[in-house]
């Protein structure tokens, strides 16, 4: 069971303090509640990387908590952010890690809750970005096998795919 | 810290190395913009020496409204930007944005002004034309409000790397509006051209040019 936001709070202002005790366990309990986070948005096998992350950033600002405001829509704040550049890193760095992804093999139910989760958010992108990210992003495509697919040039699919995470980035600031 | 081999692993040398953590408040980053402005207003006063005629009855209402709206556009945008610097989710206001939007009709109206002049200008009378006049291009006051906008910049910068803005492009945004409304009005104290072209362009320019500036430049320096 994942512990409850009065619960969050009162260890997250005593992290603030110093207290080792209530430090280790908030760390523990954010840690499952990220996983819950990351388990619809991100192919399993990168989630435990992902919360790592996150972790280390919650860590670093946890100054920038104000206990008189809720903490889960901060924590959220700081696990969307990491998302995105997450996914930011992916496009940039990791192409041929995710044209050999394995994510689409395993096909269980955290994958579909994945699919389903993106589905909701790529509605909301122009449906030429949404193609391309889906096509390199997540079923692993080459960019030049994207394009003999869409029939759009190379640079364009690279064009979608940059200002469709781009719009990503910004439908996640917004309250879903 | 990086990352470790397992989770546990991690929150076990995040715990063991845990000291007392200061609150980032927004507070602080109202305050250090204020006396970031403040610095720079001295300086420009230090350099150009402050305009008295201003407090004497000198100055044309066209230069107060200038002003009063450059400090308006300072503090939404301060507003904005030291609220943006702790994590949250949701709509954020938008009152930044008007208000460089009414800033915005101080330069339109100062074109309007020179191109209906210019336009009824009666040349042959001798009188000087607006567009002859070298007040309206006396683009130096642009130059030094961009200058001093610099000083608002960094101290903006400074706060926000303290913190964890997770919009960084709205954080350049309210940069720019702050440090070139901010800047500019630390200049202009020291201007004593009032003329609706002198300060309708010039004096509002270095909102526009760090606007550009803090959207381009200022994100990758607080990513995090």
């Amino acid at each position: 069971m994942v512990a409850d936001e009065p619960t969050f709070a009162r260890l997250m202002g005593s992290a603030q303090t110093g207290d080792k005790a209530a430090c280790n366990v908030l760390l523990s309990e954010v840690g499952v509640w990220l996983e819950r986070y990351f388990r619809r948005r991100v192919p399993p096998h990168q989630i435990d990387d992902l919360v790592q992350e996150v972790l280390i950033a919650f860590y670093t600002k946890r100054g920038t908590w104000d206990p008189s405001r809720p903490f889960l829509p901060w924590l959220a704040a700081i696990a969307r952010y990491r998302w995105i550049d997450h996914l930011r890193k992916v496009y940039k760095h990791d192409s041929k890690e995710l044209m050999e992804d394995d994510a689409i093999e395993d096909s269980d139910e955290e994958v579909v809750m994945a699919r389903v989760s993106l589905d909701r958010l790529f509605l909301k992108l122009p449906e030429k970005q949404a193609t391309a990210i889906e096509l390199v992003k997540i079923d692993g495509l080459s960019i030049r096998e994207a394009a003999e697919k869409t029939g759009q040039s190379e640079s364009l699919v690279k064009v979608n795919i940059h200002r469709g995470l781009k719009k990503l980035a910004t439908l996640v600031e917004e309250v879903e | 810290m990086e990352k470790q081999a397992t989770r546990e692993d991690l929150i076990a040398a995040l715990t063991e190395d845990l000291t007392p953590v200061e609150r980032v408040r927004p507070a602080q980053g109202a305050w250090l913009i204020a006396f970031a402005t403040l610095v720079a207003g001295v300086v420009c006063i230090a350099i150009f020496e402050f305009w008295f005629g201003m407090l004497t009855g000198e100055a044309s209402a066209f230069y107060w409204i200038t002003n009063g709206l450059l400090l308006l556009l300072g503090a939404a945008s301060t507003s904005g930007l030291v609220a943006g610097a702790l994590p949250r989710v949701g709509v954020r206001g938008n009152a930044p944005y008007w208000s460089a939007a009414m800033l915005g009709v101080v330069p339109l109206v100062a074109i309007i002004t020179v191109v209906s002049l210019e336009a009824n200008h009666d040349h042959a009378s001798g009188a000087l034309s607006v567009l002859d006049d070298p007040l309206t291009w006396y683009w130096e006051c642009g130059a030094y409000g961009t200058m001093a906008g610099f000083v608002i910049a960094l101290a903006a910068v400074l706060f926000l790397r303290r913190g964890a803005p997770v919009a960084l492009e709205r954080a350049g945004w309210l940069t720019g509006l702050a440090a070139g409304s901010l800047g500019a009005l630390a200049y202009n104290i020291t201007c004593p051209l009032d003329t609706v072209a002198h300060v309708g362009i010039w004096h509002t320019v270095p909102v526009l040019v760090w606007a550009v500036i803090g959207r381009l430049a200022v994100p990758p320096l607080i990513r995090w």
